[in-house]
């Protein structure tokens, strides 16, 4: 019984480890955020995105600061999400350089949608530099509910 | 039976946490004319009351919070969203009660204006 439950704390610590791991991961990946590492470059997986589901429709949120909603464009294609643009450089005129960190970005991206969505119903928006596009579910792909009867 | 101990203390090895919170520091870029320092910082969620400036024994720091925006089921995670701080030293001379901080569309910008005895000035060469 005691061997049993030393097995048992083992599995755990195993766990915690991964956690660990997982967290350390994450926090590397804070650190070495790609796309800005070089300046002035295209960046290949710029910006990184969030997808959530939320019933009825996909929400995908992206960090684009500094990006003008007339440099961004977006398009569903077959099944396919493109987000494209640029992030101009916003150096001020007659300015001295002593760092620079925010590059300026040409970047594009495109999802395959892994459901059919209503274009027409899409909609995206820009708040305090985090892009939202909300994809409308197409009806056919509408979680529906179904009724229980008693007989 | 040597894990008897093992097993009490596994609570203290491993304390449960309620929620950790990541901070980054956010991307700068820091300008300089005569008249100012102009500093440039994505903070991409950053919101007009969650951003702090504070400007303390020639340091400024620079922080803001950001909400964890999920709004369901999680399909794809590149990133989450994290909090921001950075502290930066300033050059003495800064006149303290002119620093002005503007937001919009997650670029602060946070100008710094010399005090008067920084600036350059010309001096006039008087003939005798």
């Amino acid at each position: 019984m005691l061997r049993q439950l030393g097995e048992f704390d083992r599995t755990f610590s195993m766990l915690d480890e991964l956690r660990r791991r997982m967290d350390r991961m994450w926090e590397d990946w804070d650190a070495d955020e790609p796309g800005f590492s070089t300046q002035l470059s295209s960046a290949q997986a710029w910006p990184r995105v969030n997808v959530f589901d939320t019933g009825s429709n996909l929400v995908l949120k992206a960090d684009v600061p500094g990006v003008n909603e007339k440099d961004l464009h977006i398009s569903i294609n077959q099944g396919a999400l493109s987000i494209s643009g640029e992030r101009k450089h916003d150096a001020p005129q007659g300015y001295a350089v002593h760092r620079l960190e925010r590059g300026a970005v040409n970047f594009s991206r495109a999802f395959s949608l892994p459901i059919p969505v209503d274009a027409d119903k899409t909609t995206a928006t820009i708040k305090d530099g985090v892009l939202t596009i909300t994809l409308a579910k197409a009806p056919e792909a509408q979680p529906r509910k179904i009724g229980v009867q008693t007989r | 039976m040597d894990n008897g101990p093992k097993m009490t203390k596994y609570d203290e090895r491993s304390p449960e946490r309620v929620k950790q919170r990541f901070t980054v520091a956010p991307r700068v870029d820091v300008y300089e004319n005569a008249n100012e320092l102009l500093l440039v910082a994505d903070m991409p969620g950053a919101t007009k009351e969650s951003v702090s400036i504070q400007l303390d024994k020639g340091q400024v720091t620079i922080e803001a919070s950001r909400a964890e925006d999920m709004t369901g089921p999680s399909l794809v995670s590149e990133y989450r969203p994290t909090d921001y701080a950075r502290v930066f030293s300033i050059p003495q001379g800064i006149d303290a009660s002119k620093i002005d901080a503007q937001l919009s569309g997650g670029v602060l910008r946070l100008r710094l204006p010399k005090s008067d005895a920084l600036k350059p000035r010309r001096i006039e060469v008087r003939s005798s």
